[in-house]
């Protein structure tokens, strides 16, 4: 094992122990290149180069269903994107889409980790009933809640809306009803996943803080202000970023409800990159709009990472 | 004291409309997939009524079983996990354990993955597969799988391994061990929680995914969250095939969920903990 | 056995970037020998063993076992055992998959391995823990195994880091006598690190002090103990340690708040010098330097007297029988050969 190469450097003790050293680098690097090299090369072909080709691709008028209209147009679908209504409308319930449902879920899931850490029993039954909606195909659940929910009459929620007076809606029918009902279901699925982070970073906060904020004579609510909501601070933004990025990008979750509809109410920017590539079968123009969409995405986690680094 | 009782009364309805909420859509399914295909039809919604397997009967063995699309889905989460597991161990132990320049990038770039949005893959890869003629092929799926599942996988293996004590592998290199062995015989088995916590994971994410599935799937290839759409149509519902198969794809996630109960928070945050390479 | 774990370390220097771990240590230890790598912590001593180990690499410098240039020889290829701080236990495996586990390694046959574990297990007195897994055993238990996974495998060299400090008081007192009956029967070269001096003293044959990356003294510790060569080690060596008083010198005589104590010393003229007084060496007399008694901390067989000397401040150690009562003056002196003279500049021994 003695390493050759070190003796025949052999000029000076210094030198040797250094070469010792960097040949002890080398071992170590080759090792770990070798270890890491399948996962980074299928990293790069199924991450980076689909990447590349996506921005080259976008540079390109691909069209499937005519394809003696395809060639190289450079910056030209860029171009139309900039003044495609149903573009700036995608983006805007996008944005609606996702802001509502990042806040819902936050709001509701501490409010009711809040509720659920005081309670003596019973914390079992919610920590076991959250699981289920996280760990579902949320194409099985836009499937559920399209047909066994909100189909009128036959749907749970229409069933109660008639029972409550209100009628029987057209739940996915109506523009706003359908964004409320798409939010609705990804809201459903997702606080869980809120409540049960928040929950375990509500756990693992000291007792004895909150002893010595009583005797401090803080309130109830001094205590929530004070304490708690700057300690859970972390994990609160942490959820933010997480569940942001998957807001953006949800797919399955309209796609089986409304498939964007009805019209493109419910179309939010990544459905829209969908639609055009493979209904429409538009690939450059999709292109477009998913580079698009990956900037838009770089942005609000850029803003968002920077708020998670202030204070 | 009546204050402090209509308190925790509101807190126990409360907390009771929480769990309803979120159990109701899931029992409601496993009930109408129980019905016949009239009680399933009945208005007001039945909730009592004598349970009956004819759905599964139908959705399993009758003329268009989704029997082969539950193999597909098979098929596709098994190999997705074994590809994954293989190369995610070992690049896994590198992050988490050697010493080599460029590191915290290599860590950084694993994130980074993850911000493209999966349309954003599936558009040139639906180029690139139809051109070398991978639709709805098993290798086709798997492949582009690896592209979410790799990053997670990692991620999670990275917190086990670096969970291990540096001077357990130490002593096992003055014991005469070689670098794999120690990796074989001294590391893996103590993060043969964390790889089992790993597989759970992968498997259920790539049971669930839809994207991909739908654009590259055909014929041969169908998993059951796609093959799902056959029974909703414009002109009519089958309602109690559609509840039995929503069951049936249900299934296997909700019990791995179950059984890994204790681990999901950390599957669920992995990698937004961190935010990027350590050391 | 003998001829076996000798340890030559030569110049070694070792960097972390800028800052210098170790700044040219050298040392030898001799077959046989127990050795203890004593200093407070990061003053090198762990480096040192990992470097003897083959876990780090040294910057400069060159290590020797046995005339054999080691430097640049993998961990695993130098044929060297440890007890590592934590024991390093690995938890899947039963106690006796542990100890095996080095034999494993070196492809000895399965029918000489089971007996090998058993005498291992033996020697520290774990026959009955076989089966058990590292979590199932109490820390002395674990500590036993890491110690019967070190010996099992007659390694020429015996390494240990720190490896009663995870072990409560008694514990720690009752292992460390059987540690050195263990190295004796095997006769085995043991290299012993810790930054209890209390346990150097009473452990090893000789021993090296570390200061800051430096050896600042190598010999037994009785000579280490009555002759510190330097200000650092003075302070160090000795519970409670030594005193040191800054003080004139006027040709053999200290000046100490203005009573004057003979020393040995022989050097002439006068100087300014610290002196270095042991709490033990001082004793009541009826002549000598003017204390007042601040406060007694009785240990029961003896008691350590905080004194008061004139604004200087001195600890002594008395017998059960003298002690005076908090408040008293009393008159303290010390033997002319008790007394150890330093040089405030170099701090060095006079």
């Amino acid at each position: 094992m003695a390493p050759s190469a070190i003796a025949a450097a052999g000029t000076g003790s210094e030198a040797a122990s250094t070469d010792y050293g960097d040949a002890l680098a080398l071992r170590e690097r080759r090792f770990a290149a070798a270890l890491l090299a399948p996962a980074f090369l299928a990293l790069l072909a199924t991450t980076t180069f689909p990447l590349m080709f996506l921005i080259w691709t976008s540079a390109f008028r691909m069209d499937l269903a005519m394809p003696f209209t395809n060639g190289f147009v450079g910056f030209e679908n860029y171009r139309v994107l900039l003044s495609d209504e149903r573009f700036w409308s995608s983006l805007l319930v996008s944005l609606v889409y996702t802001g509502s449902t990042v806040a819902l879920q936050v709001v509701i899931g501490l409010a009711l980790a809040l509720l659920v850490m005081d309670m003596k029993r019973g914390q079992g039954w919610f920590r076991l009933i959250a699981i289920l909606p996280v760990v579902l195909s949320p194409a099985v659940v836009g499937m559920i809640w399209r047909t066994f929910m909100l189909a009128p009459e036959f749907g749970i929620v229409d069933f109660l809306s008639i029972n409550a007076g209100l009628g029987s809606q057209n739940w996915l029918g109506d523009p706003v009803l359908a964004m409320v009902s798409v939010i609705a279901i990804h809201t459903w699925q997702w606080t869980p996943f809120a409540f049960m982070v928040l929950l375990a970073s509500l756990a693992s906060l000291p007792e004895d803080i909150y002893e010595a904020a009583r005797l401090d004579r803080a309130s109830a609510w001094q205590r929530f202000r004070r304490i708690t909501l700057p300690l859970l601070r972390p994990a609160i933004v942490m959820v933010v970023i997480m569940r942001t990025m998957v807001a953006l990008t949800a797919f399955a979750a309209i796609f089986t409800v409304t498939a964007g509809g009805p019209g493109t109410a419910t179309e939010i920017l990544n459905l829209y990159a969908y639609r055009k590539s493979f209904t429409e079968l538009s690939i450059g123009y999709g292109a477009a709009l998913a580079v698009a969409l990956l900037i838009v995405t770089i942005i609000i986690s850029g803003i968002l990472f920077a708020l998670r680094r202030a204070k | 004291m009546s204050a402090r009782r209509l308190r925790s009364t509101a807190v126990l309805g409360i907390s009771l409309a929480f769990l309803l909420a979120w159990a109701f859509p899931i029992i409601w399914s496993v009930l109408n997939s129980l019905k016949t295909g009239s009680d399933v039809l009945a208005y007001p919604p039945k909730l009592v009524f004598s349970p009956t397997l004819d759905a599964y009967r139908d959705v399993l063995f009758g003329s268009g079983s989704i029997l082969p699309n539950l193999i597909s889905s098979m098929i596709i989460s098994v190999g997705t996990t074994i590809v994954t597991m293989l190369m995610a161990i070992p690049a896994a132990y590198a992050l988490a354990r050697l010493r080599f320049r460029g590191k915290k990038f290599a860590g950084f770039y694993v994130l980074a993955t993850q911000m493209l949005p999966p349309v954003g893959i599936i558009i040139p890869y639906f180029l690139v597969l139809r051109n070398i003629g991978w639709i709805d092929t098993y290798q086709g799926i798997i492949l582009i799988y690896l592209s979410f599942s790799l990053p997670f996988a990692i991620w999670l293996l990275v917190s086990y391994f670096e969970d291990i004590p540096f001077e357990m592998e130490e002593a096992a290199y003055l014991d005469g061990a070689s670098r794999l062995r120690t990796l074989w015989r001294i590391i893996i088995p103590q993060v043969r929680g964390g790889v089992a916590v790993t597989i759970v994971f992968v498997f259920l994410n790539a049971w669930n995914e839809f994207l991909f599935a739908v654009v590259l799937s055909g014929n041969t290839v169908r998993p059951v969250t796609v093959a799902m759409f056959n029974f909703v149509s414009v002109e009519q519902t089958l309602w109690a095939k559609l509840a039995a198969v929503s069951v049936l794809a249900m299934l296997p996630v909700v019990v791995l969920g179950v059984v890994a109960q204790k681990h999901i928070v950390k599957g669920l945050t992995v990698g937004a903990v961190k935010g990027g390479g350590r050391r | 056995m003998s001829g076996r774990g000798q340890v030559s370390f030569r110049d070694i220097v070792k960097m972390h970037g800028e800052f210098a771990a170790l700044r040219g240590v050298s040392f030898d230890i001799k077959p046989g020998e127990f050795f203890a790598l004593l200093g407070p912590s990061g003053s090198g001593k762990s480096t040192t063993l990992r470097s003897l180990a083959g876990l780090d690499a040294p910057t400069a410098g060159r290590v020797f076992i046995d005339d054999k240039d080691v430097t640049f020889t993998d961990a695993r290829d130098r044929d060297i055992a440890m007890v590592f701080q934590s024991y390093a236990l690995y938890p899947h495996m039963t106690v006796a998959e542990n100890i095996a586990f080095p034999l494993e390694m070196a492809k000895l046959p399965k029918a000489k391995i089971g007996p090998a574990v058993q005498d291992a297990a033996r020697k520290v007195k774990i026959e009955h823990l076989l089966d058990r897994k590292p979590g199932q055993l109490s820390g002395g238990q674990q500590q036993r195994c890491a110690l019967a996974r070190a010996i099992v495998r007659k390694a020429r060299l015996f390494l240990l880091d720190e490896p009663l400090s995870n072990l409560d008081a008694k514990l720690r007192l009752e292992t460390r006598a059987e540690l050195k009956k263990l190295q004796r029967s095997l006769g085995v070269t043991a290299v012993y690190v810790t930054h209890d001096q209390e346990e150097a003293m009473t452990l090893a044959d000789r021993m090296a002090v570390f200061m800051a990356g430096e050896i600042q003294q190598v010999g037994t510790p009785a000579d280490v103990f009555a002759r510190p060569n330097s200000i650092d080690i003075a302070g160090f060596i000795g519970n409670p340690p030594m005193n040191l008083i800054p003080a004139h010198y006027a040709d053999g005589d200290v000046l100490i708040a203005g009573h004057r104590l003979k020393t040995t010393a022989a050097i002439p003229g006068e100087r300014e010098v610290i002196v270095g007084l042991r709490p033990g060496s001082l004793h009541i007399a009826a002549d000598g330097l003017k204390a007042r008694v601040d406060l007694i901390e009785d240990l029961g067989d003896t008691a350590v007297l905080d004194l008061d000397c004139d604004g200087t401040s001195i600890r002594m150690r008395v017998g059960d029988h003298d002690v005076p009562r908090e408040g008293d003056t009393i008159c303290v002196t010390a033997r002319p050969q008790d007394i150890h003279l330093f040089d405030p500049a170099t701090r060095k021994r006079l």
